[in-house]
């Protein structure tokens, strides 16, 4: 979890950047536009330039794996010319039946980088973009970019999101959830036009649901509105770091992007977010990793002389850690960091 | 002669093996002339430095001469130190083939055994649309694209179609084109691509009826070195433990398999005695790499353990096992899931590498196995996830001192495996596994004549059974078994008495007649049952009444 940091947007083939380095961008802005290949066409090759099948090589004037634009000469022979009919990807050339397999480019589909930013740097296969925002990374995510104003939905972070939390007034948000969400929460709210959701856990079964419900959408035809999902703590139901959440509280109504698949979360315009350091010291507020405390939070009363063995048997360094429930437990050093205010730091 | 407190000083060296999870340290010091392991710890590998010093100053303290303790700190920091760690990064290879299941197949099995994740691979049979596929390609990041496709004495269309379609989707990319198809077709493929982007490769299917993966393998190992960590091939922990245990089974005489289970990654190495080596580098083949929360697994997984724990439960451990690999397992239940998964990785492995047979010494490393709670836990791990048939001693390397060993020069790793063969791997016990039972039928018998003993036995093992019968750690035994008809413990042999010598170890000797591969009971509660009286076999030895003088 840091503050500004830069942002990458992957530009696959057939991707052309429409900004310029030193630009500023909004999150809703069109980065680049880029044409997807549709279903393949063959271009007779052989019979209008009277060849045999085996013979086009001689006349060809691409090869497989060319880019051609519309009205491009195929191939030549003499006065006669075979050329494209559309701009698009040679993929093949046939010396069965002497012709060229051709994926014609489609539509210009705009690439919206779903961030605010100044363009740093564009080259073949990236923008990049410095983003004056504070970064929450997570341990788990799905889904699109998606970017829209912070809400809050729960209580407390332990609290689960429930279905009946999300009405209109969510449309176009990202919500932070609690504990976690189930298939159905998640599905109400990309139907109402939720734009993501932040966790502090989900059940894996939960999220593979949800993803197959997505799938099974899609290839209906029956998806249109983006939607991201980030799991910041775990798997389980598994509370949001207090100070996290606490945070998150204090950014309500701010503009964020989330990136599912990337575990990041921007929120603009914030302060810097809580941090996280290994090897908490005594006095440490922790946030735990490990069941049964996963998510929880507390503060390191002591560190334990010596190795001590976890009920498992594993024998590890323990610290004697402070729930904020009130309840005392002996936790292994792994599974505990300490979660650090910005003004702590 | 006095020598005080200011004079004192030892010579003292790190073994360090940086793992993606974990950090493992070795000090290596004199004493009393020789080089011996005088202690070891390892950390999470976000921890700072000065805590793993920490750590091991407060562990030699105990044993450090007393004039050295308020030093110990600074003499560790200040050590030499040799080290190995986890590749920084996988490297990624989209792979491109005629067929998934013959040329697609083998140049899989020749990438990911060589420590390279595949992260698209299209085929012409895979039923995606040309367009799809040709979207599916385009829309990777990789380090290499792989081209497999054609029988070594055919030309086909269909091949270079594929190889088209790579064309098309790389574009004017600088990722090299590895070509392993058939060699009448390297100058067609050429063509498609800028002039030396394309590397002719070994064939890993060079006909209908025959595989032949490992001279590829070979080159995308040094392939995968030279793009993604240039210049530091044996630091590189997969290299150095392999390179370890090749110094082993050539400077001790011993067919050697040994197997690290790590976080990322997972090696699988088989040495015979001269130092010829099989090797297998599954860079996403660890317990917190994506394959092991992949669809099925969780199930899997849950139904090898003996505890009554739900799949959901099972799946939601795996992925926090995946998203934070250094958090320790905190009861029983979370261990068993571990172990299971660990079983899991094992069994993928062997499936790739071919099973484990004939083998002197099988070693284990990786927390996950060397680092159980239980010496007894660590050999059930490793004889039910690879199931070595025959008589095999086993151990475990439980400093993680194998990796750094092997980053030392060439000449140096025989002359510090030697140096610490006392204490570098701790013994385990020996087993015996066999295969061919018959379920309700004895499967083999055992005598174990040891030395100024009592003899034990015959012990009448049957079909499913397991049993540790106690070895101590340097007793060494003869073995006499006997074999019941269609029984076998691997080799030419089908002798059905088999004599073996054995060496005790912290375990002792485990009997095994459970087959190969492991058969369970469909019914959850006899497969629990089973399961429960394996693991109880495992952590107790046969009681004294069942020793006979023979």
């Amino acid at each position: 979890m840091t503050g500004g940091s830069v942002h990458r947007i992957r530009l696959e083939r057939g991707t052309t950047a429409s900004v310029q380095v030193g630009a500023e961008v909004r999150p809703d802005e069109v980065v680049a536009v880029r044409r997807r290949p549709l279903p393949p066409i063959r271009i007779p090759i052989a019979d209008p330039l009277r060849r045999r099948a085996d013979g086009i090589d001689d006349v060809l004037t691409v090869q497989a794996g060319s880019q051609v634009e519309a009205g491009e000469r195929l191939a030549a022979a003499g006065s006669h010319e075979v050329t494209a009919p559309v701009g698009g990807l040679v993929l093949a050339i046939s010396h069965l039946d002497g012709t060229i397999l051709l994926a014609p480019f489609g539509p210009e589909e705009p690439v919206v980088g779903h961030v605010r930013g100044k363009i740093r740097g564009i080259d073949h296969d990236a923008i990049t973009i410095d983003v004056p925002a504070a970064r929450l990374r997570g341990v788990g995510g799905t889904g699109d970019a998606v970017h829209g104003q912070l809400a809050l939905s729960v209580q407390n972070p332990d609290e689960e999101l429930r279905a009946a939390a999300i009405d209109v007034a969510a449309t176009g948000k990202i919500l932070v959830g609690g504990s976690r969400a189930s298939a159905e929460t998640l599905t109400r709210a990309r139907a109402m036009g939720v734009a993501g959701i932040v966790l502090g856990g989900i059940l894996d079964k939960e999220l593979r649901d949800f993803e197959a419900i997505q799938r099974r959408r899609r290839e209906a035809g029956g998806l249109t509105a983006s939607f991201g999902l980030l799991v910041l703590e775990g798997f389980g139901k598994v509370g949001i770091d207090p100070q996290v959440f606490g945070w998150l509280r204090s950014q309500i109504g701010r503009m964020a992007s989330l990136f599912g698949s990337e575990r990041l979360l921007y929120v603009y315009d914030a302060g810097a977010a809580p941090s996280r350091r290994p090897l908490p010291r005594v006095g440490d507020r922790v946030v735990s990793h490990g069941r049964p405390y996963q998510g929880r939070g507390g503060v390191v009363v002591s560190l334990l002389e010596e190795l001590h063995a976890t009920a498992s048997g594993i024998p590890t360094r323990m610290a004697v850690v402070r729930f904020e429930d009130g309840r005392l437990a002996a936790m292994p050093l792994a599974n505990i960091e300490a979660t650090v205010r910005p003004e702590d730091r | 002669m006095t020598t005080d407190a200011t004079d004192a000083t030892t010579e003292l060296s790190i073994l360090l093996d940086i793992g993606s999870a974990w950090t493992k340290a070795t000090v290596v010091g004199r004493s009393t002339g020789r080089w011996r392991i005088a202690a070891h710890a390892a950390q999470p590998s976000s921890w700072p430095d000065v805590a793993l010093v920490d750590t091991l100053a407060a562990r030699l303290a105990d044993s450090a001469d007393p004039r050295l303790s308020d030093r110990l700190r600074a003499l560790i920091a200040g050590a030499p130190r040799i080290t190995c760690h986890t590749p920084t990064r996988a490297g990624r290879m989209a792979l491109a083939s005629v067929s998934a299941d013959l040329s697609g197949l083998a140049a899989r099995r020749a990438a990911e055994s060589a420590g390279w994740v595949v992260v698209e691979s299209a085929s012409l049979d895979d039923g995606r649309p040309a367009a799809e596929r040709l979207a599916a390609l385009q829309s990777v990041e990789v380090d290499a694209w792989l081209l497999a496709g054609g029988f070594d004495d055919e030309s086909g269309e269909a091949a270079l179609e594929m190889a088209g379609l790579v064309a098309a989707a790389r574009g004017a990319g600088q990722t090299p084109v590895l070509w392993a198809g058939s060699a009448l077709m390297v100058d067609q493929v050429s063509a498609l691509f800028e002039p030396r982007a394309v590397r002719v490769l070994p064939n890993p299917r060079p006909s209908a009826e025959r595989e032949n993966v490992l001279p590829l393998r070979r080159y995308l190992e040094v392939l995968l070195v030279r793009l993604v960590e240039p210049g530091g091939a044996r630091q590189l922990a997969p290299v150095g433990f392999s390179r370890a245990v090749v110094a082993l089974a050539r400077t001790n005489g011993l067919r050697i398999s040994a197997v690290d289970l790590g976080a990322q990654y997972a090696t699988l190495i088989t040495v015979d005695p001269r130092g010829s080596a099989d090797s297998l580098v599954l860079a996403s083949g660890g317990l917190a790499s994506p394959s092991i929360t992949s669809s099925g697994n969780p199930a899997r997984i849950a139904h090898s353990i003996p505890t009554a724990v739900d799949e959901l439960a099972v799946a939601d451990a795996l992925q926090n096992l995946r998203a934070r690999p250094d958090v320790l397992p905190h009861n029983d239940e979370e261990l068993a899931i571990v172990h299971g998964a660990a079983r899991a990785l094992l069994e993928k492995m062997i499936d790739g590498q071919g099973r484990l047979e004939g083998i002197d010494l099988l070693i284990g490393g990786g927390r996950t196995i060397a680092a159980a709670p239980t010496p007894a836990q660590a050999m059930a791990i490793m004889i039910d996830g690879l199931r070595p048939l025959g008589v095999t001693q086993l151990a475990i390397d439980p400093a993680g001192a194998l990796g750094p060993l092997g980053a030392l020069g060439d000449d140096e790793i025989v002359e510090g495996t030697e140096m610490l063969r006392d204490d570098l791997l701790v013994p385990l016990g020996a087993a015996v596994v066999c295969r061919g039972t018959r379920p309700g039928h004895p499967a083999f018998r055992v005598t174990v004549h040891r030395a100024g003993w009592p003899s034990i036995g015959p012990i009448e093992m049957r079909a499913g059974g397991l049993q540790v019968v106690p070895l101590a750690r340097g007793q060494s035994a003869e073995l006499e078994i006997e074999l019941e008809s269609g029984v076998t413990l691997g080799g030419r042999a089908r002798a059905r008495r088999v004599h073996a010598s054995v060496l005790g170890g912290v375990v002792g000797l485990v009997l095994d007649a459970r087959d190969i591969p492991l058969v369970l009971p469909r019914r959850i509660d006899d497969r629990r049952a089973v399961l429960a009286a394996w693991q109880d076999a495992m952590l107790r030895e046969i009681p004294p009444s069942a020793e006979a003088a023979s």
